[in-house]
């Protein structure tokens, strides 16, 4: 019984762990020889070789079972998100304030549009073919070069006062401001089931602006639409070149010194924007403020 | 049979670890009983106290005694003598015991072991709540519900195995009822009755039957005064007491009474020589005392488990809290990460699941009549590597029984099982006729009226244990006792003494022609030999010759050999003209003849072996277990009984056997040689520790005989010194744990390095992979390839980003990629259960395959495993999945991705114990056998 009572001082322990640590009377370091240190490293080594291969091995095997074209579930993707340009995010949410007579303070809003809208430049663009029909561009085939499939081409212009080619500023110095307004992409995705093109409407957040003038909003390309030759879409590999539509929303009657919330959604059949979780599912929301 | 036996034996675990005690109660305490109530003498008392006691007033003369002690034995103390030594010596009563309180008890179970690190845990996330909250009103309270949970498992376990624990020991009768409460004491020379507590030393006592001795007292007159010593020795025979000093050792000596004995029959005046803590029973009781203080194994292992496991749990924490700072987490974040790796790590069930399966254990042994003081002490058996067994009432049935008889020059044997009815012997002779008189006639032994539905054995009967298994005996052969007594009228009767050491009795004769009487004489076997000039033999009288003397000396021999008490029996039919009908006898002056008898047989008495006890000893000899015997009998009874029970084997021989056996000294016999050994315990008592240690090492089947209280205490402290050179062995586990070699209490963890490695770097790496394997499932599937997920972190994070792309250049939004992640969490805790099982599974056994072994043997198991299933699906699928919990409902082919991991998981381990069963002692044993 005594043998299990002992009660060990500090010293004591620390010798003992200063044994453990170094043994000179079997060479022993932490428990093992050096050499058997070197055996059970191998062992490991070889042990995780192993087990990586076989992990490399199943994600190898997952890769294998994937289509390259099409993702095996869209679970999420029923409905696309909606973003905003210029996105300038506050602590809750996008949130748009400046001031018309400071330039500074919207130069950066201006340039970031210049920037997204450098990928609709016609340069950008060349690779897609001009669409006019309207209608949904279904390809079964993959006819374009590379073995890929058409995308429609959308420039800058198409967005005409919003286009940042005529107004350099995009209204923001009068007071006036373009939005563009952006659909996520998803593969396969078609908007409505009955040839109705998805429509951009923004308004005032009805509630918080009750007393307000209705939104008077110019929209490019005209009606807010997205014409439907840009749907479906068939995935980065088959239309490498594809580039989301757009719709500019021009603000033409926003109250001076007030901070506004502007609600854009998307119109369509199969787009919803009533997801309690999800904010940006079929509209954005944002907060604007313009000073003078 | 004075006793009544209690159904339940008692295992003692607080007190000693490894030396499984069981006793029979018999209503009083035994001193092990002690253990658990007095618990508070200091260490260095101990060693002092365990030296044999040095007590001489047993080799006193009265005289001597009353100058020692400045009394006098007449006039007995005077009462303002007696107030000072009160006052000075304190009253004689043992000190309490320091009784833990109830809240202390319980705050125990509350804060022991594992509870503390799940304490903290709690309390951690609060702290981390707390944080939150401070800096946002509205923060989540997922951290507040975790730590209620905490708590709860902590007080939930802590109430259960408090109120175990509160059960059992309700059950255990206390000691302090076998203190004695009045005392007949001569003060001021007049007798008195005070309170036992008021004695003081040099009081002078009387006793007398029935009473309990209330002081350690010398004895100075008796009058056929008997104890029962079993309060302290454990031996219930009764043993006389009188004036005599009869052996050097106080204990053993005849006028020595000790407190908290019971005094059986006769009276006896004696001075009281020590009172309360000094008294020996109170030196046992703290001398018992002072062996509870380990910590039992399971809470040892437990303790050791927990070490690792934090360990391990927070330096993962910590690496990962480093981690997370390094990849710019705010910090108050990485704390909580911190605080979530820890708690994760920590098996909050494991606490539950010990003192649930503890408790079934406890409930099971409870149906095998053993109950489990201490919850923990279930473990404690699993580990036990020696047994020390009392003899009386534990591996015997604490009754005299009939063993052997021998009459015309024949031994026969008796029938001691439990109800002996299988008595087999020849009883057409006419010397059993004879014999069968002489039983029931010259006998005083009496059933208590009132019991005819009681079956024979179960009787209760007024007398003592010879007799009463004598009356037994002739009841169950013949029938009707008490009849056939009454048939033969009793005339006179000389009863029992140890200066005659025979017992006589005159009757008439059942027969109404024969008008002679019959003298019928019982008592030690020479004695009657002695009275006897004639012999009888197949029903006639023979003259005793030299032959069948010597025929007498061998049975007698032989039987005493066997550790019997042999008994003689003779006869005599008194002639009618000598001895009319009016004839007076008188027992005073012996006016009829004693000697001249017919010698009819002998028979032997023997407290007989439990039936289930050869059977028990082979199964823990069997599982490595070492089984000894200690008891205060007689070596040569101990050493019968520890043969006919199989402590010491049919072919193992004493030093002294095979000193016998080659005809040449003891001291010339290598004690190497052999395997049982009979220790004395007047030899116990020279030996040193390192001799006892010696005893222990060479000899595996041992006796330990005539030991006093102290000497078992010894042996057991030796028995604890001994490092069992047994290993854990092949198993067939689970389902017969007496297969199974008993645990090595200090290289045998529970936890140990090769099965924290294996857990942690090989069955925990491959677990994680085959959880990745489901993880990236998921992602791949929707839409995420595993080549697209490296470094997207700090975008996929970023609550700014709603037009996150894919692989396949879909654009995701914040909440569309959270819910995509949660769907992830739970194909990865699904993986996890999935592999849990194949974890499960490969850990029924830790050597043999599992197709060895069975997979359907254990049926609980199955019930566990789907019972788990059950639970994932529950949290996947019901209530609409669990939203605080980040639980999806998953696509079904999600549940089997981690299938193959689970079978490579198995695979894996079945090669492990495939070569381990191949190369034992190998570098791969060695390494990979936990």
């Amino acid at each position: 019984m005594a043998a299990l009572q002992e009660k060990k001082t500090c010293s004591q322990r620390m010798e003992e762990f200063r044994h453990y640590c170094w043994n000179p009377d079997t060479g022993q370091m932490l428990g093992r020889t050096l050499s058997k240190w070197v055996w059970i490293s191998l062992y490991y080594v070889a042990f995780y070789v192993v087990m990586s291969g076989l992990f490399a091995l199943a994600i190898y095997t997952l890769m294998w079972t994937i289509d390259p074209y099409t993702p095996d579930y869209q679970d999420q993707l029923k409905s696309p998100g909606v973003t905003l340009r210029p996105d300038v995010y506050g602590e809750r949410g996008l949130q748009i304030f400046y001031n018309v007579s400071d330039n500074t303070s919207w130069k950066d809003l201006t340039q970031t549009l210049h920037t997204f809208l450098s990928a609709y430049s016609p340069e950008a663009q060349e690779e897609n073919i001009n669409c006019s029909s309207g209608q949904y561009f279904i390809q079964k085939e993959f006819h374009a070069p590379n073995h890929t499939k058409f995308s429609c081409k959308f420039t800058a212009d198409m967005l005409q006062n919003c286009s940042g080619l005529t107004d350099h500023n995009f209204g923001f110095e009068e007071g006036k401001p373009c939005f563009i307004i952006k659909m996520n992409r998803i593969v396969n995705f078609l908007p409505s089931n009955n040839n109705t093109a998805p429509r951009v409407d923004c308004t005032f957040l009805e509630k918080d602006h009750k007393d307000f003038k209705p939104l008077e909003v110019d929209y490019y390309p005209s009606n807010g639409t997205f014409s439907l030759h840009y749907f479906p879409y068939y995935g980065k590999k088959a239309q490498p070149h594809y580039s989301n539509p757009l719709v500019a929303a021009k603000f033409l009657n926003i109250p001076k010194n007030k901070e506004v919330i502007i609600v854009c959604k998307i119109i369509a059949e199969n787009v919803s924007f009533d997801n309690p979780h999800d904010p940006y599912e079929g509209k954005v929301e944002f907060k604007l403020k313009i000073q003078k | 049979m004075g006793k009544k036996k209690s159904e339940v034996y008692s295992v003692e675990v607080n007190g000693i670890k490894d030396i499984e005690t069981t006793d029979e109660g018999d209503g009083k305490e035994k001193y092990r009983g002690l253990k658990n109530h007095l618990g508070y003498k200091k260490e260095h008392q101990k060693e002092e106290l365990k030296k044999e006691l040095d007590l001489d007033d047993h080799k006193l003369s009265t005289k001597e005694l009353e100058d020692k002690y400045g009394t006098n034995i007449i006039q007995g103390l005077t009462s303002t003598k007696a107030a000072e030594i009160l006052a000075q010596d304190g009253p004689n009563a043992l000190s309490p015991p320091k009784e833990t309180s109830e809240i202390i008890k319980f705050l125990k179970q509350m804060v022991g072991g594992f509870s503390i690190l799940l304490w903290a845990g709690a309390v951690l996330c609060w702290i981390a709540y707390g944080i939150q909250f401070s800096k946002d009103k509205s923060a989540s309270l997922d951290n507040v519900f975790l730590g209620v949970v905490l708590a709860l498992v902590v007080i939930f376990t802590g109430i259960f195995a408090y109120y175990q624990e509160a059960k059992s020991t309700n059950i255990i009768a206390s000691f302090s009822k076998m203190i004695p409460r009045q005392a007949l004491v001569i003060r001021d020379g007049e007798k008195r009755e005070i309170p036992a507590e008021q004695l003081v030393v040099g009081d002078i006592v009387e006793i007398k039957g029935g009473d309990q001795i209330p002081a350690d007292i010398r004895i100075l007159a008796s009058h056929g005064c008997k104890v029962d010593n079993s309060s302290l020795t454990g031996e219930s025979e009764p043993q006389s007491r009188s004036c005599d000093f009869t052996h050097e050792n106080p204990l053993e000596t005849k006028n020595i009474g000790f407190y908290s004995t019971t005094c059986l029959e006769g009276t006896a005046t004696g001075m009281v020589i020590n009172t309360g803590d000094r008294t020996i029973i109170g030196r046992i009781a703290s001398l018992a005392s002072g062996v509870g203080n380990e910590k039992t194994p399971i809470a040892i292992e437990i303790e050791h488990f927990v070490h690792i496991v934090a360990g391990v749990a927070v330096s993962i924490g910590v690496i990962f809290f480093i981690i997370a700072v390094s990849m710019k987490y705010p910090v108050l974040e990485s704390v909580i990460f911190l605080i979530g790796i820890i708690v994760a790590n920590v098996p909050e069930g494991l606490l539950a699941a010990v003192t649930v399966s503890l408790s079934l254990t406890a409930k099971r042994m409870a149906k095998k009549n053993c109950l489990v003081k201490n919850l923990e002490a279930v473990e404690t058996l699993g580990s036990t590597s020696i047994i020390c067994s009392d003899k009386t009432g534990t591996l015997t049935q604490n009754r005299m029984t009939v063993a052997h008889l021998w009459f015309d020059n024949q031994i026969y044997q008796a029938d001691t099982s439990e109800d002996q009815n299988a008595q087999i012997f020849d009883q057409s002779s006419a010397t059993w006729a004879s014999l069968s008189k002489i039983v029931t006639l010259c006998n005083r032994a009496e059933f208590r009226p009132g019991q005819e539905s009681v079956p024979i054995m179960k009787k209760i009967v007024v007398g003592d244990a010879s007799e009463t298994a004598l009356l037994k005996f002739s009841e169950v052969i013949m029938g009707d006792v008490m009849e056939r007594r009454k048939r033969n009228r009793k005339v006179a009767e000389i009863p029992f003494n140890s200066t005659n050491k025979f017992q006589l009795s005159i009757h008439e004769t059942e027969d109404p022609d024969d008008k002679r009487f019959l003298l019928v004489m019982k008592g030690a076997p020479e004695r009657i030999l002695e009275k006897c000039s004639t012999i009888m033999i197949h029903g006639q009288e023979q003259p005793l010759d030299e032959s069948t003397a010597a025929a007498f000396q061998t049975a007698y021999m032989e039987l005493g050999g066997l550790g019997e008490r042999v008994l003689g029996f003779c006869h005599l039919y008194l002639p009618e003209d000598e001895f009319p009908d009016t004839y007076p006898f008188d027992v005073e002056t012996m006016n009829f003849p004693t000697s001249d008898l017919c010698f009819v047989g002998l028979l032997s008495l023997i407290d007989p072996p439990r039936s289930t006890v050869p059977d028990a000893v082979t199964k823990c000899r069997s599982a490595g277990i070492k089984v000894i015997m200690v008891t205060g009998d007689h070596p040569i009874t101990a050493k019968a009984i520890a043969r006919s029970v199989g402590i010491i084997s049919a072919n193992s021989e004493t030093v002294e056997d095979i000193a016998k056996r080659l005809n040449v000294p003891v001291e010339q016999v290598n004690k190497r040689e052999a395997k049982a050994a009979v220790v004395n315990g007047m030899e116990l008592k020279e030996m040193s520790p390192e001799q006892l240690d010696e005893v222990l090492i060479n000899h595996t089947e041992i006796v330990f005989a005539r030991t006093s209280p102290q000497q078992k205490l010894i042996i057991v402290e030796g028995c604890q010194r001994q490092i069992p050179s047994i290993a854990l062995a092949y198993e067939k586990a689970e389902s017969d744990i007496m297969n199974r070699k008993p645990r090595h209490k200090k290289k045998d963890r529970l936890v140990n390095q090769q099965l924290a490695l294996y857990s942690y770097l090989h069955i925990g790496i491959l677990q994680s992979l085959g959880a990745f394997l489901a993880y990236f499932t998921v992602y791949a599937e929707q839409g995420f390839k595993p080549a697209r997920l490296i470094f997207l972190r700090s975008e996929w994070e970023d609550d700014n980003i709603n037009d996150l792309e894919d692989s396949y250049g879909q654009e995701w939004t914040r909440y569309q990629r959270k819910y995509l992640e949660w769907i992830g969490y739970t194909a990865f805790f699904v993986a996890i259960m999935v592999q849990q099982i194949a974890d499960l599974i490969i850990r029924k056994t830790r050597r043999n395959s599992i197709f060895q072994q069975g997979l359907f043997r254990n049926k609980v198991v199955w019930v566990g495993i789907v019972s788990q299933i059950i639970i994932a699906l529950i949290l996947s699928f019901g209530f609409g999945s669990i939203a605080a919990l980040n639980f999806t409902t998953l696509r079904v082919q999600y549940w089997f991705v981690a299938v193959p991991y689970a079978i490579v998981i198995w695979l894996y381990d079945e090669l492990r114990k495939l070569l381990i069963r191949r190369y034992p002692g190998s570098w791969w044993d060695k390494n990979m056998y936990y």
